[in-house]
């Protein structure tokens, strides 16, 4: 029904049913996606060539800039924190400060949303790009099965990525956060380290923030397959996929940190 | 006694839905058609008339609404993905935009069926690379991407790739496309003379009607999605129905 036909007072329902719809749309696609994906375990049918291929173009091509942010996290951690810990004297508490707030929630985060914009997006982008010039089609005359050519490995390397660029970034930051509170602060790298092995963190801690890195890399793997898988109308329709992709894994991202972190406690 | 088709199409039709809303836009009306075994088959008619849904079809890439297509006895219409995916080993195919993986080379790109598909050795498989590219007239192209290559130049790559495995059945979406008329009659006769020798099935859509007609041995037209006309070449050229003949001879005055 065009949309001047609805009377004015329903429009708000009408909108608000079609993006529940295309909400539901998204999430049942990338349900059956996970199953597919999955599927392909149970004999294994997986490319372990384009595995590493992937591992290296996601993972290693990732480093500098999650080195960059990495570090200075930490360092913000600790500049955010001088104030009160010279206000309270509480330098021994500093590595213990940082490092709860960065293993258990900002490194695995901000990792997150960093690669789900430069992996995520070039992977739907690469896939939007090879449905619209018919290359899936022609992987599949040839007799491969795209999912477990191309989606599987992508979707594998994703999670792995991210789950090695977490611990990654958690060490980087606790190196950014150390020697910026010997700048700032005049807290010595063995006090800040003291404070961070006391006792107050433990494995839990760290395990709890690479738990949140596998969730956010299935998150964002899911995503940017789907809709690189679902891409329609040429090149206008690969700049949509992307963007769709970049809300999605940010939405997805934020929505499962709350409820991770509210199951891990 | 003739021998069954290898390709059968019987009343296929299919429509899409409108973009806006509108009524669903029907690209197939009951299209019916045979190709023997050994048939070079000219698949004509203007753009947009549905030859390429039909290729599509044939392979098991898109369904369609209603009727059948059977290939070698089998209905690709009923078959799951597991099943498609064997019959497809029977299949090359030459797309419309010849759908070369960018980031491979071209050698890689050719060769990508070969080292997917059938377990040759290395040196086997980089000869019949470099035969191929011999062929289609790009020898020392392997290590290129297809990203620095002319329209042309892709054309003859995907042409190479479709012929590597000498499918028993193959498809080609406007194989001249982009082509000089030289190069584009070198191709012709390569592709006619490679489906002579292992006696394959070949459906060639085409707008180059000149030389497409010097190849074939039955031609159809399609026209708004359905097949106006069947029969054999020298049927089609001396054909009297109009649509036919208006575009057969390239007339510019004329039903269409």
């Amino acid at each position: 029904m065009p949309e001047d036909a609805i009377p004015r007072h329903t429009q708000v329902f009408a909108a608000a049913g079609t993006a529940f719809l295309r909400v539901a749309t998204t999430a049942g696609g990338m349900g059956i996606l996970l199953f597919r994906i999955l599927a392909r375990f149970f004999p294994p049918r997986i490319d372990g060539g384009e595995i590493w291929k992937n591992l290296y173009k996601m993972g290693v091509k990732s480093l500098p800039i999650v080195a960059i942010t990495a570090l200075f996290t930490g360092a913000i951690m600790v500049v955010q924190a001088a104030t009160i810990v010279k206000r309270y004297s509480a330098e021994g508490l500093l590595g213990w400060g940082a490092g709860f707030g960065t293993l258990r929630e900002i490194a695995p985060l901000l990792t997150a949303l960093m690669i789900s914009g430069r992996v995520g997006a070039n992977n739907t982008a690469e896939l939007g790009t090879m449905v619209v010039t018919e290359q899936l089609d022609a992987l599949r005359v040839l007799a491969i099965d795209p999912i477990g050519f191309l989606i599987v490995p992508r979707f594998v390397s994703i999670v792995a990525t991210l789950f090695m660029m977490t611990l990654f970034a958690d060490a980087l930051a606790l190196f950014g956060a150390a020697h910026t509170g010997k700048a700032l602060l005049n807290v010595d790298p063995v006090t800040f380290y003291n404070g961070f092995t006391a006792g107050l963190l433990d494995f839990g801690d760290v395990a709890n923030g690479l738990t949140k890195s596998v969730v956010f890399g299935v998150v964002i793997g899911l995503a940017s397959c789907h809709f690189g898988l679902a891409t329609t109308g040429g090149a206008p329709g690969v700049g949509r996929a992307v963007n769709a992709q970049v809300v999605a894994s940010a939405a997805g991202i934020f929505v499962l940190d709350y409820v991770t972190s509210f199951i891990l406690g | 006694m003739t021998s069954p088709p290898v390709i059968r199409v019987a009343g296929v039709s299919k429509a899409f839905r409108a973009a806006g809303g509108g009524p669903p836009a029907r690209v197939l009306k009951d299209v019916n058609l045979s190709v023997p075994k050994g048939c070079l088959y000219g698949l004509i008619g203007p753009g947009a008339s549905g030859k390429s849904i039909l290729l599509k079809m044939l392979t098991g890439l898109m369904k369609p609404d209603v009727g059948s297509i059977e290939i070698e006895g089998a209905d690709v219409t009923r078959m799951g993905e597991l099943d498609l995916q064997k019959l497809r080993l029977k299949f090359g195919m030459l797309f419309q935009n010849n759908a070369l993986f960018d980031h491979l080379t071209v050698g890689a790109n050719i060769a990508f069926p070969l080292q997917r598909l059938f377990s040759l050795p290395k040196d086997e498989v980089e000869r019949r690379v470099a035969e191929r590219l011999a062929c289609v007239a790009l020898s020392g192209f392997e290590g290129r991407l297809p990203g620095g290559l002319s329209g042309g130049q892709k054309k003859r790559v995907g042409v190479a790739r479709a012929t590597i495995t000498n499918a028993p059945i193959v498809l080609y979406d406007e194989p001249a496309a982009g082509l000089d008329p030289v190069t584009s009659q070198k191709i012709f006769e390569l592709l006619r003379k490679e489906q002579r020798a292992i006696d394959a099935t070949c459906i060639m859509v085409s707008s180059d009607l000149d030389r497409l007609l010097t190849v074939t041995d039955r031609v159809g037209m399609m026209y708004r999605g359905e097949l106006i006309f069947d029969g054999s070449t020298h049927e089609a050229q001396t054909s009297t129905e109009p649509r036919v003949r208006q575009f057969v001879h390239g007339l510019t005055e004329g039903p269409l």
